[in-house]
């Protein structure tokens, strides 16, 4: 008795009005359900989907009382308890950390750049909805405007004009792509493809190239976050497309070495190879800090990226790596060709997974690393005397911060599976 | 090789010796592994300039823990080896804490989600989307600010009813503690309790076991589980008055700025336990909601037709086969909570990498202590994996037992009418 749909009214005709003859008239459902009354709708809704059985009633109420509760609590902490100044006070400390002043054109240059690119991703590969593109055009206007709010407003105006104009050009010129698969198309896709997986190094370039651009040890807060993450997320690939390779190879040697190594990195909490960048890569591969965290995030993520590509390696059936073998192509062509390209695409919903687990981890690195990324910084906010006791206030602000990337990734994944689903079939 | 052996044999020998499939593989090993070697010549070479060596384990470990548990331990004269150990037994009592919780926090949420109810699965899956996406250090961290700066001094300590007290010292709960029992002064009396208690346990089962078969063989109701824990019930209680009390249950009281008796928990292993356990559950939900979906419909409808109530469906119809699907994923997770377990250094809880940490930073030999803790968590993982092998091992094989899947969902269903269901009442 738990488990009834909507109750069956709704889907019966409806009968004609009082007065005339009594005569049932079909309507098709949706226009059956305009032609009823608001409150009705609102009465048979409630009854189905939070009263209909004591038991189904005793959740309700219990679900709301946590809920409301839960809600009240917030409500009250963001308006009563809490004290934001600490945040408004800090912002610049928290979003950008010690980046050098008066250089902040190459924050927005490197913004704009991006947006150009979620552009141009768009056009090639989804539609831009009017909900999206709001989306999208508030969080920048968020990033040009509160993050650097002590500089010049103007400039910040400019630089976001600039970026809106480059996000709809990048946008518009990739829905030039022929939609079919053929030449054109392959072409464009693999020319994207390779830029977007240049422009993290770009995005670097922009910010620390030439006279006045930022040492790594200036680089910190959320925008140290923004960098690493992206920076371990292609090196991860990197590492892992070969290694996947290596695992599922029939040569002994490669495959039990690839193993190993796969393994032994996924044996070790990242932190633990983390404390690898701090205290034994230095004597390895010397180098700064930053980059030396860097290809920790990519030797780690490389190996679980490999396991997910090893799945999609094993999902495909044998006959095509038989076909590329049968038509005569080499090993290395018969991966490109034939093998990658589906292997990828399977795997693509855990990589994605992965990645977000990478953006999660970046708030790890200062719990080891002398590196301020958000966490660190919101430690230094507090460590201001000024701001003792409004602890809980920044690590919220930061979790925030983490929460909403993390969220549009996730939705981003689903829309991808959902499409590559579609593709499939 | 296949293709080797099926290939006739002069043309083999025609092909000249570069070209041939298994002379390449051979060449391409070798300088593989050559490159290898050196790579790993490099490596030692380089790391070669320290000093290396486990001596440093045998020493005193200068260094005073809190909150130690299974091990003696004393700051002044225990090595620094006995000291990791204390950190490895803090990381087991955070993890089995963790498993136990979220897995119960993980299933009632899983199944929330899937709920008619509106409210309720957009409750569940709020919990879920706000848990599952924010960075787990973050959320320990908030939970540790919340303890120490949220809750009153021990001098206003929250009271409930004499039974949870509350302050930023953690969290105090009352805890069983034994005592010598009536009979005076025997300190073994624990031991056997708990022995015959495990003893009960077995019995209850065994009779369940029996009982079920009955019911399986007659069409008799014989109430298994009820007789179950009627058992294990008057075991345990005979046997607790028999040897005299031998455990009484201890409320917390305040002394001063200390809990003294009951169990205090202190802030530190709060937060990371809390932390960890709703972060590992906001991704065990995710999976018991997947598994659930992944079922067919005609499960559901199929337990509705023959009359079952929502909680038989959920108990004897949906989470037996969702259960099969869950294990390996779920198993994942709690090697990700034992790894995730190492973020204990944010707020100084006395792990196994907190105490690795204090001992490189104190004396160097970096190099062998991250291979103590690399073997260690790899131990660890390994003992998940294989106590959750042998559970999905029986979880799968019991449907096997029953000849296929198809008739052991039936062989249950008959079951749960029988034992559950007077005939009456059915409709």
């Amino acid at each position: 008795m738990t488990n009834e749909g909507p109750p069956d009214d709704r889907l019966q005709p409806m009968t004609a009005p009082a007065g005339g003859p009594a005569r049932r008239v079909v309507l098709p459902p949706h226009r059956q359900r305009a032609a009823r009354p608001f409150r009705e709708r609102a009465a048979d809704w409630l009854r189905s989907n939070l009263f209909a059985s004591w038991d189904r009633t005793l959740s309700t109420i219990v679900s709301f009382a946590i809920l409301g509760g839960v809600i009240a609590f917030v409500i009250w902490f963001v308006i009563s308890y809490a004290d934001w100044n600490v945040i408004t006070d800090n912002r610049r400390l928290l979003f950008i950390g010690s980046f050098p002043h008066g250089e902040e054109w190459r924050l927005w240059a490197g913004l704009s750049f991006v947006l150009a690119m979620v552009g141009a991703a768009y056009g090639m590969w989804s539609r831009l909805g009017p909900r999206d593109a709001l989306f999208i055009v508030l969080g920048s206007a968020f990033a040009f405007f509160m993050i650097l709010h002590d500089t010049s407003q103007a400039w910040a105006a400019l630089w976001f004009g600039i970026g809106v104009v480059l996000l709809a050009a990048g946008y518009f010129i990739c829905r030039l792509v022929p939609r079919e698969e053929g030449r054109a198309r392959r072409v464009a896709t693999r020319t994207l493809t390779a830029v977007l997986a240049l422009s993290v190094p770009v995005v670097f370039a922009l910010l620390m190239a030439g006279p006045g651009g930022a040492d790594t040890d200036q680089l910190s807060g959320y925008l140290l976050n923004l960098l690493l993450a992206p920076a371990g997320i292609v090196g991860g690939l990197i590492v892992g497309i070969p290694l996947a390779l290596g695992r599922a190879s029939s040569l002994k040697a490669i495959s039990w070495t690839c193993t190993t190594y796969i393994e032994v990195v996924r044996g070790a909490p990242l932190i633990g190879w983390l404390f690898v960048a701090l205290f034994i890569l230095s004597d390895l591969i010397g180098g700064d800090l930053i980059v030396r965290t860097m290809v920790v995030l990519a030797v780690f993520t490389g190996a679980y990226m490999a396991e997910y590509i090893r799945g999609g390696l094993q999902a495909l059936p044998r006959g095509q790596y038989e076909a590329g073998h049968a038509v005569g192509l080499p090993y290395w062509r018969t991966m490109q060709l034939i093998i990658m390209p589906q292997a990828l695409r399977i795997s693509i919903p855990p990589i994605v997974g992965q990645a977000i687990a990478l953006w999660k981890d970046t708030a790890l690195i200062s719990i080891i690393l002398p590196l301020r990324e958000l966490v660190g910084s919101s430690r230094s906010a507090i460590a201001q005397g000024e701001f003792i006791t409004a602890r809980i206030e920044v690590y919220v602000f930061a979790a925030v911060m983490f929460w909403i990337v993390a969220f549009v990734m996730s939705r981003v994944s689903q829309r991808i599976e959902g499409s590559l689903g579609v593709g499939e079939r | 090789m296949a293709a080797d052996a099926g290939s006739p044999q002069p043309l083999a020998a025609d092909v000249p010796l570069l070209y041939q499939r298994r002379v390449r593989r051979w060449i391409i090993q070798v300088i593989y592994l050559a490159i290898t070697a050196l790579v790993i010549l490099y490596v030692v070479q380089a790391l070669g300039e320290r000093e290396y060596g486990f001596g440093f384990l045998s020493q005193p470990a200068g260094f005073d823990v809190g909150n130690q548990w299974l091990v003696d331990f004393d700051g002044t004269t225990s090595s620094r080896l006995t000291l990791f150990f204390v950190g490895v037994w803090s990381t087991i009592r955070v993890v089995l804490v963790v498993i136990a919780l979220s897995t119960v926090l993980g299933v009632v949420m899983g199944v929330a989600r899937l709920s008619p109810n509106w409210l309720l699965s957009k409750t569940a899956m709020l919990f879920v989307e706000l848990f599952r996406n924010t960075p787990l250090y973050v959320q320990v961290v908030i939970w540790y600010a919340v303890g120490l700066f949220g809750l009153p001094t021990i001098e206003n300590v929250v009271n409930v009813g004499n039974f949870l007290f509350l302050s930023n010292r953690g969290v105090a709960i009352p805890w069983p503690h034994e005592q010598g029992g009536l009979w005076g002064g025997v300190d073994w009396l624990v031991g056997v309790w708990v022995a015959v208690l495990l003893a009960g346990a077995a019995i209850a089962l065994w009779v369940r076991a029996r009982r079920q078969e009955q019911e399986r063989d007659t069409g008799q109701v014989k109430y298994p589980n009820r007789v179950a824990v009627g058992i294990f019930a008057a075991i345990a209680f005979v046997s607790f008055f028999a040897l005299g009390m031998p455990v009484y249950v201890d409320r917390p009281i305040v002394d001063g700025t200390n809990y003294v008796e009951g169990m205090a928990i202190r802030p530190e292993f709060a937060a990371l336990t809390l932390g960890l356990t709703i972060y590992t559950g906001a991704f065990i939900a995710e999976i018991v909601r997947a598994s659930i979906q992944a079922l067919p419909r005609g499960q559901s409808e199929a337990a509705n037709a023959i009359g079952l109530t929502g909680y038989q469906r959920l108990t004897l119809v949906i989470l037996p086969q969702a259960l099969r699907q869950m294990i390996p994923s779920v198993t994942n997770q709690y090697l990700n909570a034992n790894k995730n377990s190492s973020i204990a250094l944010g707020v100084s809880y006395f792990d196994l990498f907190f105490v690795a940490n204090i001992i490189s930073n104190k004396i160097g030999h970096a190099v062998e202590i991250f291979f103590m803790i690399i073997v260690t968590y790899t131990v660890l993982s390994l003992a998940i994996s294989l106590v959750m092998n042998i559970v999905n091992s029986r979880v799968t094989s019991q449907d096997r037992d029953d000849g296929g899947d198809g008739v052991g969902l039936r062989e249950r269903l008959m079951e749960a009418l029988r034992s559950r269901t007077p005939m009456g009442e059915m409709q």
